[in-house]
């Protein structure tokens, strides 16, 4: 089931098709070098989408093959995995220099343990009711309690969330209580019991480093991958398109912490950023109001036919050649030695120079989805006309869907851009970046025109942009 | 109210009430209501602390799932403690939160508060106010919880420059405990104090 992302286009292949692709291609396999898939795309990304039977197939085994290799019990085994992020070789290097410290630590044994009672009657400390020795059981720590106080303990604590990191009842005591120990005192429970196994699961699957819960409403997908990278996986089931290290939107160049910071501070500066949202701004020629309804930043004035460009309101011819600046950031080389306000005015300058690409990017991406849709009706009625067939048009849906992705990946340049420091690095991203970004707007202005069946030019275009996207992720992709 | 709630709060009264900090009038437990849903905790204030000789008056709720989860406690006499809000009196102590037992019991609670008293923990703050003034200067917060013990938990140990501050505040109309709170919190600088009032 590895999946690779390049795999987006929108045609359809039934399964019953009775030619065999794959195994045509794959026969004269031989001759064939075989290539890092890592050198070729800078994404490429190994992940299965499992369900949570197969995660749990999953976990048993690390369990099982622990407790063999230790000859220790499946319970103690899952503890000490759960307890080291399901980390098998340091639970055993740990286990073999100091087994029972190591089971200490875990908190599945005492520091030192009580004595165990000898008298036939005894008086549980919680309820406080004298009971025969038989309704009693206790932990490695020794400390008794009544079994149907086990059960009261167990019962609240699940209901407030907490499965793994239940303890026991005793003041001081920091003794865990294991799973085994819990289901045995909840068998005639049925639902806290589920509950109760749920919690764990999920327990278990956070504190896996290679496991990630698609972050999909409602979606029961978890994916597995040997790789802990910042990676994008697509969920199979609910389509979800994610990073696997963070489980947020995949945010490819920039990194999990920055993307965090990034968000952050957008939210918190919300209101100064508000008035970047409003949809229209004026022809820098005829200043007529003109609403943006489309996705790409290469506006035409409707009115007087003047080519500018949306987020600089600068001629667009200046923008096509080497000289893209558009998207760099000039920052004031003195102002270290202007004022406070100053600077202050210069900080919130830059952050919104950035935040307004940020935005735009975003808001392109759905405006390019209704294009999408009208697409499908040009399509149409060319095809009613007799220009071309369905299938001769097919070409242009690839093509609005590797400007989504060049798109998306640009939006997410402009986070990394804002946090890098100024030098060298810098420039050759900006540069970079610009590049990207003028292929990306001449992709977008042929897509929204696109005419003919002629297809040359616009795949043309296509290559030259999505090579620019993965020189830029070679370059500076670090996950 | 849950049967075995009712039960360990009755046996526990009985534990409090025999045991030998009551004679050493240390810790006290008295019943609000008929049903052991609400208690009145007092406390000593420990010896060698600013809040020696005041006596500090608890409000306990204990919730039906008691002693699975623990009883909801504040103080009512009013404190100047870095892990005890001076406004509501609620407190920041971790067997009052996850840290707690259901083999603990109200005496443990009492005599860990009592223990809060001698030993704060201003890197776990409950009045971010107090916890600063603690850090920066510990003189300056020790004279301030003294002078609370002596106005709100009848401690014997008057400060008559406080007192004397506080008049002059009262004297321009402002409430005393409003006038106290300002003076403590600006490390009873009056100017500052005033200024903050009247802003």
């Amino acid at each position: 089931m590895a999946a690779s992302q390049e795999n987006e286009s929108d045609m359809d292949f039934s399964d019953n098709d009775c030619y065999d692709y794959n195994n045509y291609y794959n026969d004269d396999d031989s001759d064939v070098e075989h290539v890092d898939p890592m050198k070729v795309d800078p994404e490429y990304f190994e992940y299965r989408c499992l369900s949570e039977e197969e995660v749990e197939r999953l976990l048993n085994e690390s369990v099982e093959s622990l407790s063999n290799c230790l000859r220790i019990s499946p319970t103690l085994a899952k503890v000490l995995l759960h307890g080291h992020h399901w980390n098998s070789n340091e639970v055993i290097r740990k286990y073999k220099d100091n087994p029972s410290q190591t089971i200490i630590w875990a908190k599945i044994n005492p520091p030192s343990p009580q004595s165990i009672m000898t008298s036939n009657y005894y008086t549980c400390p919680v309820c406080v009711t004298p009971q025969h020795v038989e309704k009693f059981s206790h932990l490695p720590c020794g400390h008794k309690f009544c079994k149907d106080c086990w059960i009261t303990h167990f019962e609240v604590q699940i209901n407030q969330g907490i499965s793994t990191s239940i303890s026991c009842m005793a003041k001081d005591c920091v003794v865990l209580v294991p799973e085994s120990f819990v289901l045995m005192h909840l068998q005639h429970k049925t639902n806290i019991r589920e509950k109760y196994q749920h919690f764990v699961f999920q327990d278990y699957v956070k504190s896996h480093p290679e496991l990630r819960f698609c972050p999909g409403p409602n979606c029961p997908i978890i994916v597995h991958s040997r790789e802990i990278k910042a990676k994008k996986s697509i969920c199979e089931q609910c389509k979800t398109a994610f990073c696997f290290r963070c489980g947020c939107d995949y945010h490819a160049p920039t990194d999990c912490q920055v993307i965090k910071k990034w968000l952050i501070k957008c939210a918190d500066d919300s209101e100064t950023a508000n008035y970047i949202s409003a949809h229209t701004k004026d022809c820098p020629k005829c200043h007529i109001c003109i609403e943006k309804n489309g996705g790409c930043n290469h506006m035409q004035c409707y009115n007087c036919k003047h080519d500018f460009c949306w987020m600089c309101l600068g001629d667009w011819k200046s923008h096509g050649s080497e000289y893209y600046e558009c998207s760099r950031y000039r920052e004031n080389p003195n102002i270290a030695h202007e004022s406070v306000h100053a600077q202050a005015r210069e900080a919130l300058t830059k952050y919104l120079h950035y935040y307004e690409r940020w935005e735009n990017h975003s808001k392109s991406l759905k405006l390019e989805e209704q294009t999408l849709e009208k697409l499908r009706d040009r399509i149409n009625e060319k095809v009613m006309s007799g220009l071309g067939t369905w299938i001769d048009w097919q070409y242009l849906f690839a093509s609005a869907n590797l400007l989504a992705k060049c798109r998306y990946t640009l939006q997410y340049t402009y986070p990394f851009a804002y946090y890098m420091d100024a030098g060298p690095r810098k420039e050759l991203f900006e540069y970079q970046q610009a590049q990207l970004e003028a292929e990306i707007e001449n992709l977008s202005w042929k897509i929204e025109r696109a005419e003919t069946t002629d297809r040359g030019d616009l795949e043309n275009q296509m290559d030259i942009a999505e090579k620019r996207r993965t020189t830029l992720l070679k370059d500076f992709l670090d996950v | 109210m849950a049967n075995i709630a009712a039960q360990r709060i009755k046996r526990e009264f009985k534990e409090v009430i025999r045991s030998e900090e009551v004679a050493k009038c240390a810790i006290k437990l008295d019943l609000v209501d008929n049903n052991y849903t609400e208690l009145r905790g007092e406390i000593a204030g420990p010896p060698d602390t600013a809040y020696e000789g005041g006596n500090f008056v608890l409000e306990i709720k204990v919730p039906e799932t008691y002693p699975f989860n623990p009883p909801k406690v504040r103080f009512i006499t009013k404190i100047w403690h870095p892990n005890i809000s001076s406004v509501t009196g609620a407190i920041c102590l971790d067997i009052l939160k996850d840290q707690w037992a259901a083999a603990m019991t109200l005496r443990t609670v009492l005599l860990s508060l009592q223990a809060l008293l001698s030993a704060a923990e201003p890197d776990d703050p409950q009045d971010a106010v107090v916890a600063r003034q603690y850090k920066e200067n510990v003189e300056m917060f020790r004279l301030t919880a003294r002078h609370w013990t002596n106005a709100y938990a009848g401690g014997p140990n008057a400060n008559p420059e406080c007192d004397e501050k506080i008049k002059r505040l009262v004297d321009m109309g402002i409430e005393e405990h409003q006038a106290r709170v300002a003076l403590s919190s600006y490390n009873w600088d009056l100017e500052r104090a005033t200024e903050q009032l009247f802003s």
